[in-house]
């Protein structure tokens, strides 16, 4: 079980919002006190004071592109990023998605790499494999890791879908190969599924908590 | 220019989808947030697709009734805020083909629409986000649930014809977790453009890193 000190202040957040109403479940959640950045014309990304910028499923590859000198500014000052989405524009430091549907979903299983930062702690594998008895249900594609960044979950077919990146910046970059995690719309419930991307999702923050200690 | 404007949102599921070799020539991908007066002129139709940007669309209301008003097509997906109806989310049902697969969740289907005409149930729904409590009084109800709650509904009231569902098939087409999607996809795209895509779902993934 991952505890987070209920003695440290809440982390400072920032969390980009593509205007769906389907990232509300973040904002008032217990481990990051989020504030929204909604992407609209003439974005801007402030990143002052935060500690975490979460990049939700189905966000705005054009905005994020736009800012991204911002995020590798907040990274490289010890920054977290969560990205838990696909990109299709390069706004993520060193890392790439790749979307891909040469295999077919049945056949996808996940399994542990390596985890040296307890990003699986308490997480159902199989859970994120398996959802009502279907298999591929949650990342899409895969990601081309950057060089010396630890690949944590890799697909059937070796290929990357959570990826901790600390070589790239001086900060931290968490990804999935989109794969939703926490209260991300249209997962709530208490399925075993919905279990495992909250706790991923806590692990993920986890990351974070550390990086700021230390 | 293509013959239809996909109202792009920055997100990689309908950019997936429309880059996608059989639907390229087809559709181009118009920025939510850099739509000004006149940039939906010349379009034969219009798609808007599911987790649309919803402050933006209410904005963007006016030129896209545009085009229905000069006769085009539009076509809305998912959970809409912005139109003259009410969007309801519900709880997403993905495994009904596995515990229950005589009965989608939508219902009853027009099969006489040409977006239906020709498919299997399975195919017709494979899952709704939300239902609309409430559509114009000029509408028809082209799918619903088992309660009579409307899935998809459609009106020529605005001039051209506009076609809504709380499905995601432009979204979950590019998603390629649900590979049966052709069916509705081309069948859509034949019916807002006159043209029917051809072939497999390719993906050329070299083209969404130039982007």
């Amino acid at each position: 079980m991952i505890a987070l000190d209920a003695n440290d202040r809440l982390l400072q957040g920032v969390m980009v919002s593509n205007g769906t109403g389907r990232e509300k479940g973040y904002v008032n959640g217990p481990l990051v006190d989020f504030r929204v950045a909604e992407v609209g014309p003439d974005f801007t990304l402030d990143l002052d004071g935060a500690d975490v910028l979460l990049v939700p499923n189905g966000c705005d590859s054009i905005a994020l592109h736009k800012v991204r000198g911002s995020i590798r500014a907040f990274l490289d000052r010890g920054g977290t990023l969560i990205c838990c989405d696909g990109w299709v524009t390069p706004w993520v430091p060193g890392n790439e998605w790749v979307m891909d549907n040469q295999y077919r979903t049945i056949d996808v299983r996940y399994t542990s790499r390596s985890d040296k930062q307890g990003v699986l702690d308490g997480v159902d594998i199989d859970a994120l494999t398996f959802r009502d008895g279907i298999s591929g249900w949650w990342a899409c594609g895969y990601i081309k890791p950057a060089e010396g960044a630890e690949i944590v979950l890799e697909d059937s077919w070796g290929r990357a879908v959570v990826v901790v990146d600390d070589a790239s910046t001086l900060g931290t970059i968490v990804m999935t190969a989109s794969g939703p995690v926490g209260p991300w719309g249209g997962y709530a419930d208490d399925s075993p599924s919905d279990v495992a991307i909250n706790r991923l999702y806590r692990n993920f923050v986890k990351v974070a908590q550390d990086r700021k200690r230390n | 220019m293509a013959p239809i404007a996909l109202i792009y949102n920055g997100g990689w599921a309908p950019y997936v989808m429309s880059h996608a070799s059989k639907y390229r020539a087809l559709i181009d991908l118009v920025y939510v947030h850099d739509i000004v007066p006149g940039s939906l002129d010349g379009y034969e139709a219009v798609m808007v697709p599911f987790n649309a940007h919803q402050k933006a669309m209410k904005a963007l209301r006016d030129e896209v009734f545009t085009v229905l008003g000069r006769g085009g097509k539009v076509f809305v997906e998912g959970n809409s805020t912005w139109l003259d109806a009410t969007w309801e989310d519900r709880p997403v049902n993905n495994y009904w083909w596995v515990t229950d697969p005589t009965n989608p969740p939508a219902a009853v289907t027009d099969y006489d629409h040409p977006v239906y005409a020709g498919l299997q149930p399975r195919h017709a729904c494979w899952h709704t986000h939300g239902i609309y409590t409430a559509i114009p009084d000029h509408a028809r109800v082209v799918q619903s649930n088992k309660a009579g709650e409307a899935v998809t509904w459609e009106t020529s009231a605005y001039g051209g014809t506009l076609l809504v569902t709380t499905m995601d098939p432009i979204v979950e087409h590019g998603v390629q977790q649900i590979r049966h999607l052709d069916n509705y996809v081309d069948n859509l795209i034949s019916w807002l453009c006159g043209v029917r895509p051809q072939g497999q779902f390719d993906i050329d993934w070299q083209v969404g890193l130039a982007a």
